[in-house]
């Protein structure tokens, strides 16, 4: 169906064009908010590549969101000014001296036992290249245990729901070399060639915007491949690919891994907006709300499950901020929600489709389709 | 004298205790059509289980051509030549018939090989031809969920022809289907025979004497009798053990 797909890559247009086109009408503050909601659409859309696409529930998901913030925050808390007057000539992040044991250099290498795995996140690209390298080492190793042990279903989704919290409380207990609950706050601006990345500024919002549209098209690329049609065919049944010839944990593994690699980005780009990094990433209700726009949106449609994530927060805002409505918004939300999933399962995507099929129909309906009666047997099967 | 596609040598397999197929040896010649027959639990569908590496045997082996296949994982048997057909009917339910065929289409295994666009020419050929060859080229643009349970078969066999294994097993290709699906299954499996070796799990012995040449009859997990269609309706054992002193109806 060319016309369908034509229409499809249409709305992807539609949608980046007026992306792009929002600083003309916003002021930075409402600049800076919607550039967060694109980082979370941007998880919707690492959501839905997973569970609509390789049919895996991830419950976890904040676990590599968490983990390519962290792992930006640490470079960018090294970028601060306040990391650089603490009495040494290199930074050293200010809570590192909160807690330093007397008599401790105020040094990175040794200020405390673990505080060298700091060092090379000096450079804000190592800490760029860590924050996408790490989800994905972390989601293949998960995966090809996983996928191999041929766990699947809800069983997969207990075991991220589990990883993410175990991981939390890993990063809370960790305070000398991640201020434990607290994160990592008073960051530095991530920086490009001089070019300084302040949360207000439309330069940064533009990085997100771009950042976003790239993702959107690239997980659009990557399902039209015939990797991707494999994928959704294990998804359906993955005895039936596996008894075609096909790897499949392998399959499994690689768009996990992708997903993740979009967390991961999504998590960095955070940082760059909020200014903050904190284990609350890794909470489980946040993990389950990316879930939940992903559902409303439609968890098969890429960019269904962003558009998702967008709108959600936006009424989230909107209604929250309404006197009247400050106490009851969750409650809406929880509404909206229930009333997606009773009557549309696919979600919006699922409804804007067959809005299209319809469309589309009506038109060749004219020239009535002939009669068919080479195949009597395919008719009485009917 | 036709050379041996599948040569199954003592096989064996134990549950707990208990020998689903015990000491099974046959020999499939290539090109040939072989029915195993036999009541429930005489070990055909774990046969074929073993034959496809969804169980592992604990005792004998399995060659393909020369090839030792015996406990390989199963997309490494499936891609070294044997292709199977599920008892309950298995597709890929949320794509299009098309899609469905374009998957098994699909010459390379790995995820990097496949990561671009298209099947290519030849693929939608032969995309094309099967769909004629099982009767859906009117259906190729429906999502397969929406399919008949007839159609369903034939799209898993079309899966198959597609993927154009030297083996094809079919686990009761015509289970749940009329009369008239049961006859253009037979057709569509006659239509394969010679380009495959085929292995057929049948109850129906209708459809067994459309295209049976040769039968294999399991019993508690062991070889009863193998033979043509005549020779094993009158051979006494196999009276005696399925089909009751009446033969076969």
């Amino acid at each position: 169906m060319p016309m369908k797909r034509r229409i499809d890559w249409a709305i992807y247009a539609a949608f980046v064009v007026l992306v792009m086109f929002l600083p003309l009408v916003m002021d930075a503050f409402w600049l800076n908010r919607v550039a967060k909601y694109l980082v979370f659409g941007m998880l919707g859309t690492a959501v839905a590549l997973s569970w609509g696409y390789a049919g895996i529930l991830n419950l976890g998901q904040g676990l590599f969101f968490g983990a390519g913030a962290y792992m930006l925050a640490m470079s960018l808390k090294l970028a601060s000014t306040t990391s650089l007057q603490q009495g040494s000539d290199k930074p050293v992040p200010d809570f590192m001296l909160w807690n330093a044991e007397p008599g401790a250099p105020t040094e990175l290498c040794c200020i405390n036992k673990a505080s060298f795995l700091w060092l090379p996140f000096q450079s804000q690209w190592f800490g760029v290249a860590m924050g996408l390298i790490l989800p994905v080492v972390l989601a293949t190793i998960l995966g090809t245990i996983v996928f191999r042990k041929r766990i699947s279903g809800v069983f997969v989704s207990i075991i991220t729901l589990a990883l993410v919290l175990l991981v939390r409380l890993v990063v809370i207990d960790s305070q000398p070399v991640t201020n434990g609950f607290n994160g990592l706050t008073d960051l530095g601006w991530f920086n490009i060639a001089g070019l300084e990345f302040d949360p207000y500024i439309v330069p940064t919002y533009y990085l997100v915007a771009v950042s976003l549209s790239l993702v959107l098209v690239g997980a659009r690329l990557l399902i039209d491949t015939r990797a991707g049609l494999i994928l959704q065919a294990v998804r359906d049944d993955q005895n039936r690919a596996r008894y075609l010839g096909f790897d499949v944990p392998a399959y499994q593994t690689f768009f996990f891994a992708v997903s993740a690699a979009i967390a991961g980005f999504a998590g960095m780009l955070y940082v760059i907006v909020s200014e903050f990094a904190s284990p609350t990433f890794m909470d489980l209700t946040f993990s389950i709300t990316m879930v939940v726009w992903a559902a409303v949106g439609g968890r098969s449609s890429i960019l269904g499950a962003c558009i998702g994530a967008i709108l959600i927060n936006t009424i989230s805002a909107t209604v929250s901020e309404t006197e009247g409505f400050a106490e009851a918004w969750k409650a809406i939300i929880g509404l909206i929600f229930v009333l997606v999933v009773l009557y549309l399962p696919r979600g919006l995507a699922g409804l804007a489709h067959d809005f299209i099929d319809r469309l589309l129909a009506r038109k060749p309906a004219a020239s009535p389709q002939p009669l068919r009666v080479s195949d009597a047997s395919s008719q009485l099967a009917e | 004298m036709a050379q041996a596609a599948l040569t199954i040598d003592g096989l064996s397999v134990d549950f707990a205790g208990f020998k689903a197929v015990n000491g099974v040896t046959m020999t499939v010649d290539d090109g040939e059509l072989r029915v195993l027959l036999g009541a429930n639990g005489a070990g055909k569908t774990t046969l074929m289980d073993l034959i496809s590496g969804k169980t592992k045997s604990t005792d004998g082996r399995v060659y393909l051509h020369d090839t030792d296949i015996t406990n390989w994982e199963e997309h490494k048997i499936a891609r070294a030549g044997i292709g199977r057909k599920f008892q309950i009917p298995s597709v890929f339910k949320e794509l299009t018939v098309r899609r469905n065929l374009e998957v098994a289409s699909c010459r390379k295994p790995g995820v990097f090989a496949n990561l671009r666009f298209g099947f290519g020419a030849e693929a939608e050929r032969n995309v094309d031809e099967v769909l004629e060859l099982i009767g859906l080229t009117e259906e190729q643009d429906r999502i397969a969920a929406y399919l008949s349970h007839g159609q369903t078969q034939w799209l898993e066999l079309g899966l198959l022809i597609t993927q154009n294994p030297k083996i094809i097993l079919l686990d009761e290709p015509t289970a749940g289907m009329t009369q008239a699906e049961t006859h253009k299954t037979s057709e569509i499996v006659n239509n394969l025979k010679g380009r495959h070796t085929i292995i057929v799990v049948e109850h129906d012995m209708a459809f067994v004497r459309e295209i049976a040449e040769r039968i294999t009859v399991l019993h508690l997990g062991q070889v009863l009798a193998e033979g043509n269609v005549e020779q094993i309706e009158n051979n006494p054992k196999v009276r005696e053990a399925y089909l009751g002193s009446k033969g076969i109806s």
